[in-house]
């Protein structure tokens, strides 16, 4: 059981020294329809693939919402030319990062899913 | 062969059944329904719901895929957990915390600006149905139709879960005449005696249940009782009715039902004035239904759809004191003086449902709203204010509703008493039972043994109370209404509008007649 309604806050745990990692990105969506709800699955999928915490912040703005919720994702109003401040907290930070980034770039892997463009 | 064993035991509900025994466990042997309110039964059903949904995404078209992918993720939002676990710091039940949770959410994305994020909306509410489906789980263990249940008690949901047209009957060991599964046992016409004692018997032995004696008769060594004709009362007027009752000295009397089930409004006929109550509580079986917006809706508005012109009167939530809701009863808010309309205002996540179904439901019928249990004006007043409330969101979500008209149970005596201070009420009805029990102090279960004595107190302050409501609609829906026995002191204390359970009606429309209006029996009678 993953006691999801309980215990989310305490999901990175304690870690040993070497592998707290802090580590920050930025990058421009550039998906023509933005953020909407399937390269929102895509993208929170991929966060929960990683242990560590991911945020995300919109245009400039600090507030920091959780990269791994669907409904703050899409409530975040992303759409094509926003930029996107992405930081990861805990194990495996850097890969996280690296990964949203590309996953951002490649346009959500959309034209490949669906053969169509962005 | 052994000589057949008769025992002998309370008449619950009249009429003569037999048939196989089926023995059921005591209640509450079972410990599942426990934890059906809590994070470990909401975490099964949240994880059942998504095993669902990754069946059907298996053989589905990609546009559908998306639809299950983004419902899953959903159910799997980290933050979605993390505003429940907020709502249940504040003490809400966590079924209500997840769904008052989501409902925010469906409501944000209803009002969206953008026609793709409005679409979604209803992907969320299908998932919350989803959930509070599997959170009702399959209902308890039904039993072979036409046998004779043998047990400690029985469960109101498990009666209303079971085909009894079959025939077959009920036969406790303890239990209550005036318990609810007695109450529903008189209204669908099953035989059932009570306060049997605790007897041994085997699956399927043959049991007869004679509900009009009170006794219960036991084959011993598996021989047959031979089957009795057809046990089932009249069900329903066998001549034509005419469509207005009046008094022998010409008064109109109005007769409405009562039902429990929404199955039973299919007996609503042309004579009958409407449904002067319908105890919602019955087709709530479990705090997954309370939470359950959709399907309280769907159920409320079968039966006013059923109904037609004809008023339908919906109780809310009755539940506390003997009435538990699955789910519920381990809270440890709920003391046992919180029950009706008190522990709803207690409890408002409970309310809010209820209401929004209930505003929703009365676009499409003559619907009023009853409350159960109710002591002081201000409870009217705050639940008339949730109503609003709740009217004004569904407006902001351009759902259909309406404001139906709130009235308020009679059946406390300190609402009886100043029943000229709740200006604020639209109607009253009387509930006897629970009006005798608080006024003379007598248990649930000695209701009956004392009924005779506690008869003139209670006409008195019913006599008073109906003074008291100044003209506003008055009705009876207690037990009394359904016994003909009491009909002149009724009539007598001013009453023309009687409720009562579908099988009682006739009885009491042909006695009606016998009367003239102030109670007195018509001459020739």
């Amino acid at each position: 059981m993953t006691s999801r309604l309980r215990s989310e806050k305490q999901e990175p745990g304690p870690l040993p020294e070497p592998f707290k990692v802090n580590c920050q990105t930025e990058v421009e969506v550039k998906h023509g329809v933005g953020l909407h709800a399937r390269p929102s699955v895509t993208f929170t999928r991929l966060a929960k693939s990683f242990p560590c915490s991911i945020e995300i912040a919109v245009n400039g703005s600090d507030v920091w919402l959780n990269g791994k919720s669907i409904i703050k994702i899409m409530g975040a109003k992303i759409r094509k030319g926003s930029i996107l401040r992405i930081r990861a907290d805990g194990i495996l930070a850097e890969e996280a990062i690296r990964a949203l980034k590309e996953l951002i770039e490649r346009n959500f892997d959309e034209e490949k899913k669906h053969g169509r463009t962005a | 062969m052994a000589e057949p064993l008769r025992l002998k035991a309370k008449s619950a509900s009249p009429g003569i059944a037999s048939g196989p025994a089926f023995l059921a466990e005591r209640p509450g042997a079972a410990p599942a329904p426990q934890t059906a309110g809590g994070y470990g039964a909401l975490e099964m059903a949240i994880d059942i719901s998504i095993g669902e949904l990754e069946r059907l995404a298996e053989g589905a078209d990609p546009e559908s895929r998306d639809i299950i992918d983004f419902q899953i993720e959903v159910l799997r939002d980290p933050s979605i957990a993390e505003a429940t676990g907020a709502r249940v710091e504040v003490d809400e039940n966590v079924v209500f915390a997840w769904v008052a949770t989501l409902d925010a959410y469906i409501g944000e994305l209803e009002t969206a600006d953008e026609e793709q994020m409005r679409a979604r909306a209803v992907d969320i509410l299908d998932i919350k149905n989803r959930v509070l489906g599997a959170l009702a789980g399959t209902p308890i263990a039904d039993f072979p139709p036409g046998s004779v249940f043998v047990g400690k008690d029985m469960e109101p949901s498990r009666f209303l879960a079971h085909d009894w047209s079959k025939g077959g009957g009920i036969a406790l060991f303890s239990g209550s005449t005036a318990g609810h599964v007695a109450l529903l046992a008189r209204a669908k016409a099953v035989p059932m005696v009570v306060g049997t004692g605790r007897f041994s018997a085997e699956d399927g032995d043959p049991v007869r249940v004679d509900g009009d004696a009170g006794a219960v008769v036991l084959q011993a060594g598996r021989m047959l009782i031979p089957p009795l004709v057809p046990t089932q009362a009249p069900a329903g007027d066998t001549q034509i009715e005419r469509v207005e009752l009046r008094t022998a000295d010409g008064v109109p009397i109005l007769i409405s039902i009562n039902i429990n089930d929404p199955a039973e409004i299919d007996s609503l006929d042309p004579a009958t004035a409407g449904v002067g109550l319908m105890r919602s509580e019955f087709s709530i079986a479990s705090i997954a239904d309370a939470a359950n917006e959709e399907r309280q809706l769907a159920i409320y508005r079968r039966v006013l759809e059923q109904a037609g012109e004809k008023p339908v009167i919906i109780r809310m939530l009755d539940i506390g004191g003997d009435k538990p809701l699955v789910g519920l009863e381990d809270l440890p808010a709920l003391d046992s003086g919180l029950r009706g309309t008190r522990l709803l205002l207690a409890r408002p996540e409970i309310a809010r449902v209820q209401a929004r179904a209930l505003l929703r439901a009365a676009a499409f019928g003559g619907l009023s709203v009853m409350l159960p249990m109710v002591t002081f004006p201000d409870e009217i007043d705050r639940m008339r204010e949730i109503f609003r409330e709740e009217a004004e969101k569904l407006g902001r979500r351009s759902l259909l509703h309406r404001m139906p008209p709130i009235g308020m149970m009679v059946e406390v005596p300190a609402a009886a008493l100043m029943l000229d201070t709740f200006g604020s009420a639209a109607f009253f009805s009387f509930g006897t039972n629970d009006l005798t029990q608080y006024l003379a102090a007598t248990a649930r279960d000695d209701l009956e043994a004392d009924a005779g004595k506690t008869a003139p107190a209670v006409l008195r302050l019913i006599a008073q109370a109906v003074k008291l409501a100044a003209g506003k609609p008055v009705s009876i829906c207690g037990d009394r209404a359904g016994d003909p026995h009491y009909l002149p002191g009724l009539l007598a204390a001013g009453l023309r509008h009687f409720s009562v359970a579908p099988a009682r009606r006739p009885a009491i429309r042909s006695a009606i007649t016998g009367f003239n209006a102030d109670g007195t029996r018509a001459a020739g009678e």
